[in-house]
């Protein structure tokens, strides 16, 4: 028998704190024991290198040196006034609210009241409640098997939030779920998300990962969203993580698309030392439409990792996917997009783009689409672009009068701005872009 | 007035030498013609005053109302009321023409130290100013220039210039791919906006133009330099002897 050696300090850090944390975690005994389960498949695996082909270019072993203290129970004081603060612009959007602090559910800053279409509850309820929640089934990850991150997400896993939207439900406003990192601790919060959208209803919820201006900068998050969306129905699920520079965000999505369902995801990144969205969306039934998009900038050392795989197992679905990255100082950018398609699925049709802006010479873009297609009746195509700001359409903006940095400011705006329009919901698009806007007037180059 | 005195200019990162000592001075309320063959250095010439990167001056200047602009900054010089109708303008996908306009027009009115425009202000000023040049607000929306026609981009160039309101206008070559009709509104777009303080500099190749923004002076450009200046007689000159005189003069 071959008994798994932990092999990094990072690696070790790690089982050490879950030693340490494991009695305090939520959970009912069933829970315990998956959870112990899960921390033995993520030491038999350890953190994934350049040498595990889906992590080539995020190599976690060298970019996870400290290890941090698993948030449990976190009571750092937040105020209504510190979440405005946070939310910045998106604290204009009319939306019911469920909020967490370093990565646990705090009733007193979240507002659902009378949220018709809407049924909310926190993670942790499930996880203690004695009855087998499907929330809880490991069965219910649809995500690639033999992750190391979503093992540790298992092992670990503290609160969240599980909403439902009953079949036919088309909530009046979205569902805004927040969390903050707030506090001078640098902690590791293990967010679960179950999000299930009942046949022919019609939702949008939006996913933030913000920190209270002066909270520490260098926290680790580790975020599991699972997601069914019903037959016939429509979700749009924004996802938002704004950091500043220092900090790890390690994010997986399972989307899974049972007949006619539309997920319109959108993703927007900056500010993370290393964060790695990764999303892998799978057809159940026949008509599914995917419709995903995002925006990341990275400047100083910044790596930021978008990796899909898409996975067309049932004939007549649809994929699309745009993603803009701009790059500054040394930022790093990857994508990587695979598209399968497997025998059955005739009529795919499945297209991928990816582009970036590189605004300094030292910016490094790492790009691996890939088509695995195994259908012969079927429409795929994918490219990738990488490309500096045109200095032509520089200074004709600045003959007319617009200064320099207000005229870049213009021209990057409309690079992320093809990505952003993909949003519906008006203001949180615009929030979207003052988000973009505050990262590029932050320029200190 | 604007001076352009002994002006040597050749390519940043080549050795091609472009002008070679060009001289000419445009009085305020007068608009003159440069005529010349083609690659003599007139978008060159025209560049070089809106202050467009990859130009190095060598030797000379260029004075706008007796201060030299050749240190400024491009939005510096749109400031001070230089405006360059591009001979070959320039695509901006993904910015909206509407907000390209407001963000300039606001951008000019700060650095006059005039009130910035409000929206519905703003509207109704290009609506206005649109409809002169048979320029519809619709095709405003779409983003700059991409996907208009030669004739609407040379249309949309001088719709910017009566909403910047320069006061040193060089237009290069804004009649070449214009039909007949566009021809007559855009020269009278561009005749509206002359008046007592304002300079003109009209690139063209076609004598046509002339009838309608009719010139004090006529200039020929031929090797790096003025080689003749005239009245508007001039340009019917060259229509019927061509360059020859000037380039056999350089040769
Ligand atoms: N950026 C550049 N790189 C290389 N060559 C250049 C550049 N700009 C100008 N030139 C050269 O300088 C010369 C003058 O060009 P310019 O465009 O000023 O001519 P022009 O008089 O406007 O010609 P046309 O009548 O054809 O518009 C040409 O030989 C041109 O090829
Ligand atoms: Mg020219």
């Amino acid at each position: 028998m071959n008994v798994a050696v932990m092999k990094t300090k990072a690696e070790q850090g790690l089982a050490e704190q879950f030693e340490k944390v494991a009695d305090k975690l939520p959970g009912s005994t069933a829970v315990k024991a998956l959870r112990a389960a899960a921390f033995g498949k993520f030491g038999a695996l350890g953190l994934p290198h350049r040498r595990i082909e889906e992590w080539k270019y995020t190599d976690l072993r060298v970019g996870i040196k400290d290890v941090l203290p698993p948030a449990v129970s976190d009571q750092t004081p937040v105020t209504s006034g510190d979440l405005i603060v946070a939310l910045g612009p998106l604290a204009h959007i009319d939306a019911y609210r469920m909020t967490f602090v370093n990565g646990n559910f705090r009733q007193d800053l979240s507002d659902w009241d009378g949220a018709t279409g809407f049924e909310i509850s926190p993670f942790s309820n499930a996880l203690t409640s004695d009855s087998q929640s499907s929330a809880i089934d490991p069965s219910v990850v649809t995500g690639p098997d033999g992750d190391a991150t979503i093992a540790l997400n298992t092992a670990l896993m503290t609160d969240g939030a599980v909403v439902r939207v009953p079949e036919q439900a088309s909530p009046d406003k979205p569902l805004l779920v927040v969390f903050i990192r707030a506090g001078r601790t640098a902690q590791l919060m293990t967010v679960r998300n179950v999000i299930e959208a009942g046949p022919r209803s019609k939702s949008t919820i939006i996913e933030a990962h913000v920190m209270l201006p002066g909270a520490v900068v260098d926290g680790q998050t580790n975020t599991l969203n699972e997601i069914t969306v019903g037959e016939g129905a429509e979700i749009a699920h924004i996802k938002i993580a704004i950091d500043e520079g220092k900090s790890l965000h390690l994010a997986n999505s399972n989307v899974a698309l049972k007949a006619d369902a539309t997920y319109r995801g959108f993703q927007y990144t900056s500010g993370q030392a290393i964060a790695r969205n990764q999303t892998h969306v799978t057809y159940l039934g026949e008509g599914g439409k995917l419709d995903l998009s995002g925006a990341f900038l990275a400047r100083g050392s910044e790596h930021i990792d978008t990796t899909l795989v898409v996975d067309h197992a049932v004939p007549h679905c649809e994929s699309r996917e745009l993603f803009k990255g701009v790059l500054d100082d040394r930022g790093r950018g990857v994508f990587q997009g695979k598209i399968i398609v497997r025998p059955d699925a005739q009529k795919t049709d499945g297209k991928q783009m990816a582009q970036v802006l590189m605004l300094s010479p030292d910016t490094e873009f790492n790009s691996k689409p890939e088509l695995e297609i195994y259908a012969d009746d079927v429409v795929c195509g994918h490219g990738t672009t990488s490309a500096q700001l045109d200095d032509d359409l520089l200074f004709y903006c600045m003959s007319r009068g617009i200064p320099q940095a207000e005229a870049r400011a213009l021209l990057i705006e409309s690079f992320i701005g093809e990505a952003m329009d993909k949003v519906e919901h008006e203001a949180l698009r615009d929030a979207l872009m003052q988000y973009a806007r505050t990262w590029l007037t932050n320029d200190k180059s | 007035m604007l001076e352009i005195k002994n002006l040597h200019v050749k390519l940043e990162d080549e050795d091609k030498v472009i002008l070679k000592g060009l001289s000419l001075t445009v009085p305020k309320g007068e608009v003159h013609a440069i005529m010349g063959p083609n690659g003599s250095g007139k978008s060159t010439l025209a560049y070089v005053l809106a202050g467009r990167d990859g130009y190095e001056v060598t030797d000379g200047d260029i004075l706008w109302n007796g201060e030299s602009i050749l240190d400024m900054e491009p939005d510096e010089r749109a400031a001070k009321g230089v405006f360059l109708a591009f001979q070959y303008p320039m695509e901006i996908p993904g910015v909206a023409g509407l907000t390209f306009l407001r963000t300039a027009t606001n951008a000019l009115r700060k650095k006059r130290g005039q009130d910035e425009l409000t929206t519905p202000a703003f509207l109704k000023l290009v609506k206005e100013k649109g409809a002169e040049l048979n320029i519809d607000i619709e095709m405003l929306k779409r983003p700059v220039n991409v996907g208009f026609s030669g004739g609407e981009k040379k249309r949309s160039e001088i719709l910017q210039m009566a909403l910047l309101e320069p006061t040193l206008c060089v237009l290069d070559e804004t009649d070449s791919g214009l039909d007949i009709d566009a021809l007559r509104v855009v020269s009278d777009g561009v005749n509206a906006l002359r008046n007592k303080d304002r300079a003109m500099l009209v690139i063209t190749h076609y004598q046509r133009l002339l009838n309608h923004i009719v010139p004090d002076k006529v200039h020929v450009l031929a090797d790096g330099k003025i080689q003749k200046t005239g009245g508007k007689e001039l340009a019917l000159e060259l229509e019927k002897s061509g360059y020859a005189d000037y380039t056999g003069k350089a040769a």
